[in-house]
């Protein structure tokens, strides 16, 4: 069974902890970066499954850097979802435009998130302390 | 210098000196005038006749006063010819008599003389009669010739006494014709009187000669004198003809030439270029007129340098005033940045608890987490309210428009509140004809308009029940909330749609609010061109519409 791998790039380490934690109860694999520069780097390294990105982001922007995972043919087909705060508007517009997959605005109900994460990527099984409960 | 482009501006618009020169093809007088007054001396008299310090009415009044007075010089200069030709004709016609009685003396000399030769050749008395009637009337001429006193006198007075010899041979004549002895003495007689008779006859010639002469020289005098006064006269009149022309000319240009200074003037000042001066020689009403538009040239000069200045400085203002802006701007995004990422972390952490993902929650946790979540909530919706205010007022709000369903807008609205209607025990319901079009719009912000409106409803209403709808007026989507709450009074009608304003402060304090939600779902109807306006029975409750163009235009504030 394959591991199936999100990269969450965040800066706030309560957003990154609230995500890990909402992971952790499920059988995704969790990376984070907390950097635009470096989320691209691990995503070029790690080719992960999905991708969250914030997109204020110290360093490079959210947007940015999904323009430049989608310019790069090895991470291009990897699905982004791009969460954004919601300061400007045309944000939706915007994630388009830099071929975001779809698109949240903060704050987000932790339930709001993985239900549109298992939309992208369904779920391929249960982890153990899902079956333990 | 300017003279083409004055020629040009003077020559251009005048359709009489198109006229005139229409009829003569090689120049027009106006152009001759100009090439005489601008190639001659007379160019230093117009210039001159134009600074002198006097009055175009002056000018123009000496002008014609000295041409006037030149034609009554040349009247009176007529006047006293032709008194002296009269005089001068009775003289001559006087000279004309007196020649005439000193040819008649002659006359009568003549025929003395011949009877006196008779007398001696007839030995007759009758004769001797005849000769001293002759001689009487010879004597009569010479002294009117004498009275007139222009003969000479010694002349007269040889005559007289060459007659009085003649007289005295007549006498001598008749005694010897009375003695009878006239043959003795004839010879004699014959003699003497020959003598005399050539002596005399010498004498009145010279008398007569004379009088011709005098006659002669006052013809030539006359002849002299009339062609002098023709000469005066035709002077006089040819001087004052000329010197009106002149005075006609030099005025006229000396009035032309800062007309035509001015017209340039003006047309530079008219293109904008201000500041420069005109210069005239006229120091009469053409000068002060000049001299104001001098004036008004450096004010206008001044008014233009001072407002390009204000501009400037505008501009740089206006440039200030846009990176302030965009500060603002920047700092309103992340300030929206930093609001939201710990009110996603409160709300994210509440949420997870109570969905038991750390486990189950106690039942006296529950209730203070979930108040957590609300107050987090209502904090998180002022925040909002404040950012999209902030965001509207500093012209940054757009609008995303796209296709939507008027339908789902109020079906979002209403299963978003139907809990709270529910909690609050209020009937909440959809009143929306079936078959709406679809509408082109931002639905986010609609959607956002309509759950205020409902919001306040449900808050402010303790019982009866809210009602939301959507319906079709034309060109228009009317969106309406009606409610059976408290009411809004008539005089508070306008301004409930105003910042920060709630209908009574106790108000705010019992239901909450930021006083901010009707004043932004304003602002958006008013940026899909739309409308909003409530109707209230204080009481009963009221209805709040409000109406958006099916198909949204604009998106900027």
């Amino acid at each position: 069974m394959n591991v199936q791998t999100i990269l969450y790039v965040e800066d706030n380490e309560y957003n990154r902890k609230i995500v890990h934690q909402l992971m952790s109860r499920t059988t995704y694999r969790l990376i984070e970066a907390m950097d635009g520069e470096s989320g691209v780097a691990m995503a070029q390294k790690e080719l992960p499954d999905l991708i969250l990105m914030d997109v204020q982001l110290p360093k490079m922007s959210g947007l940015d850097a999904t323009r430049a995972l989608k310019a790069d043919p090895r991470t291009a087909n990897i699905p982004v979802i791009v969460i954004t705060s919601f300061a400007l508007s045309g944000d939706r517009e915007k994630a388009a435009a830099a071929g975001a997959i779809n698109y949240l605005a903060k704050p987000y109900s932790p339930r709001e998130l993985l239900a549109m994460v298992r939309d992208v990527l369904p779920e391929s099984g249960s982890t153990n302390r899902e079956v333990e409960k | 210098m300017h003279k083409n482009e004055r020629s040009r501006a003077i020559q251009v618009p005048s359709s009489l000196e198109n006229l005139s020169s229409a009829g003569d093809p090689e120049i027009s007088l106006e152009q001759f005038a100009e090439r005489v007054q601008g190639r001659t001396p007379l160019r230093l008299l117009v210039r001159w006749v134009a600074g002198i310090r006097a009055s175009v009415h002056t000018k123009l009044l000496a002008a014609f006063l000295v041409v006037t007075l030149l034609f009554i010089a040349m009247a009176l200069v007529s006047l006293q010819t032709i008194v002296s030709a009269t005089r001068q004709s009775q003289q001559l016609d006087d000279a004309h008599e007196l020649v005439g009685l000193a040819q008649q003396g002659e006359s009568a000399l003549a025929r003395q003389m011949h009877y006196t030769d008779m007398a001696l050749l007839s030995q007759d008395e009758v004769a001797i009669g005849k000769i001293l009637r002759e001689n009487n009337q010879f004597n009569d001429r010479l002294a009117k010739v004498e009275s007139a006193g222009t003969a000479d006198p010694a002349l007269v007075e040889q005559i007289r006494r060459s007659q009085d010899e003649a007289m005295a041979v007549v006498a001598d004549m008749a005694n010897a014709i009375r003695d009878g002895k006239l043959g003795t003495v004839t010879g004699q007689l014959l003699r003497r009187q020959e003598r005399l008779d050539s002596e005399i006859t010498a004498q009145v010639g010279r008398l007569v000669a004379a009088q011709q002469d005098r006659m002669a020289t006052l013809r030539d005098s006359v002849n002299a004198a009339n062609r002098r006064s023709l000469i005066l006269t035709s002077a006089f009149a040819v001087s004052a003809v000329l010197f009106a022309l002149l005075c006609g000319f030099v005025i006229s240009w000396s009035f032309i030439l800062p007309v035509r200074e001015a017209q340039g003037f003006l047309d530079r000042v008219a293109a904008g270029q201000f500041g420069g001066r005109i210069e005239v020689a006229n120091r009469d009403e053409f000068g002060a007129l000049a001299d104001r538009m001098n004036h008004m040239s450096a004010e206008l000069h001044r008014f233009d340098s001072e407002q390009k200045h204000a501009a400037a400085e505008l501009g740089r203002l206006n440039q200030q005033l846009e990176q302030t802006s965009k500060a603002k701007s920047e700092f309103l995004a992340n300030m929206s940045h930093e609001l939201r990422t710990p009110m996603n972390a409160i709300l994210g952490f509440t949420e997870m608890l109570l969905d038991g993902l750390y486990g189950g929650v106690p039942a006296d946790i529950n209730e203070p987490l979930t108040d957590i979540q609300v107050n987090g909530r209502h904090l998180l919706r002022l925040i909002n309210d404040v950012l999209d205010l902030s965001k509207i007022e500093a012209g940054r709000m757009e609008l995303a428009l796209s296709e939507y369903s008027p339908r789902e807008v109020v079906d979002i609205v209403y299963v978003s509140l139907r809990s709270l209607a529910v909690e609050k025990g209020l009937g909440f319901g959809i009143d929306a004809p079936d078959g709406l079009p679809v509408a082109y719009g931002d639905n986010g912000r609609l959607t956002q308009c309509l759950m205020n409106l409902a919001g306040n409803a449900l808050k402010f209403t303790r019982q009866g029940k809210v009602e939301i709808g959507v319906e079709r007026r034309g060109d228009e989507l009317v969106y309406r909330v009606s409610d059976t709450g408290i009411g809004i009074p008539k005089e508070e009608l306008e301004n409930v749609f105003a910042e920060f304003r709630q209908v009574d402060s106790t108000v705010t304090r019992e239901f909450g609010g930021t006083g901010l939600g009707l004043s932004i779902t304003k602002k958006f109807v008013e940026m899909h061109g739309g409308r909003i306006w409530v109707e209230s029975e204080i009481g009963k409750g009221c209805v709040f519409y409000f109406a958006v163009p099916l198909r949204a235009k604009g998106g900027e504030t």
